[in-house]
């Protein structure tokens, strides 16, 4: 590719504009949080992690979803862009979910008078959260770097089948998580809700191009590593 | 008050995570980025020598 090539300046300019537009839209969503959206009325002020909360879960069913891709796409494949997008997609996943365990509790003590109850959506999000963990963990200790996308690739697609589970683990199984979003019936949320609830889902939507293309460029430079150590015949290029 | 201490903590909990994986990510990528032109300077030279590329070890 030329070096003015205008993809690729857009490529280079693109984290840039992205981290500019998240610290825009950043302080926009907490004024309406805090300042727009009326307060719940039998849980009060902290059904506001709520608008944090629920795009955390999105941006992990997301990556999780984009994560398949990528672990479909290198398995069929065997290219490395393929397992790129599938360990950025993990991270991010890890993150995010992590996010959504830790927000779930500070909103269940309150809400519930425990911090953690071992209900299905909760204890599939969990299991989500293992299955993340592991394929990271399985990338960091693999022997070779094609034995780390292969194993992380099979991880990323059964997490990916916990997904749909989660989803539905309320209606299956008549736990105590609130389901805000049921097919075919209207969202019982309030306008000013509902405004504030979209705004934070494109504050997250951006943070996760963000954060994705990031670790996609991060993923590319170590990767550049590994070519350079092999061609000057260092045996550190085994490890992933 | 006290669903304001929760409100406080979870909202920190968030923002805390996401800047600390940005933060990362962007330090990694600066000292990849540094170690990719050291081993690129390096092959260089050593071509330029006449040796093979890794001939004197890594960088």
């Amino acid at each position: 590719m030329a070096a003015g090539d205008p993809v690729r300046r857009i490529a280079r300019a693109l984290p840039g504009c992205l981290l500019a537009a998240t610290a825009l839209a950043m302080p926009g969503a907490l004024g309406l949080v805090f300042l727009y959206a009326p307060d719940e009325k039998v849980m009060g002020a902290v059904q506001r992690i709520f608008y944090f909360h629920v795009p955390a879960a999105m941006a992990t069913f997301a990556s999780v979803y984009v994560l398949l891709a990528g672990a479909a796409g290198y398995l069929w494949t065997r290219e490395e862009r393929w397992d790129r997008l599938a360990r950025a997609s993990t991270e991010l996943g890890l993150l995010f979910c992590t996010l959504v365990l830790v927000t779930g509790p500070i909103w269940a003590k309150p809400a519930w008078g425990v911090w953690w109850t071992w209900e299905a959506k909760l204890t599939t999000t969990l299991i989500l959260w293992l299955l993340l963990a592991a394929s990271v963990l399985v990338r960091s200790y693999a022997d070779s770097r094609e034995l780390a996308a292969r194993l992380g690739a099979v991880l990323g697609i059964v997490a990916a089948l916990d997904v749909p589970i989660i989803y539905k683990a309320v209606d299956w199984w008549r736990g105590q998580h609130p389901q805000i979003f049921r097919p075919g019936s209207p969202a019982p949320l309030a306008p000013e809700m509902k405004h504030t609830l979209l705004v934070c889902l494109l504050v997250f939507a951006l943070f996760y191009v963000l954060l994705l293309v990031l670790r996609i460029r991060l993923a590319a430079l170590e990767d550049r590593v590994a070519a350079l150590l092999e061609r000057a015949g260092d045996p550190e290029v085994t490890a992933p | 008050m006290k669903s304001y201490a929760f409100l406080f903590w979870g909202y920190n909990v968030i923002w805390l995570g996401i800047v600390a994986y940005l933060t990362f990510l962007l330090v990694r990528i600066r000292q990849v980025s540094r170690r990719i032109a050291r081993l690129e300077s390096a092959c260089s030279a050593e071509s330029a020598a006449g040796r093979p590329a890794g001939a004197s070890g890594r960088s």
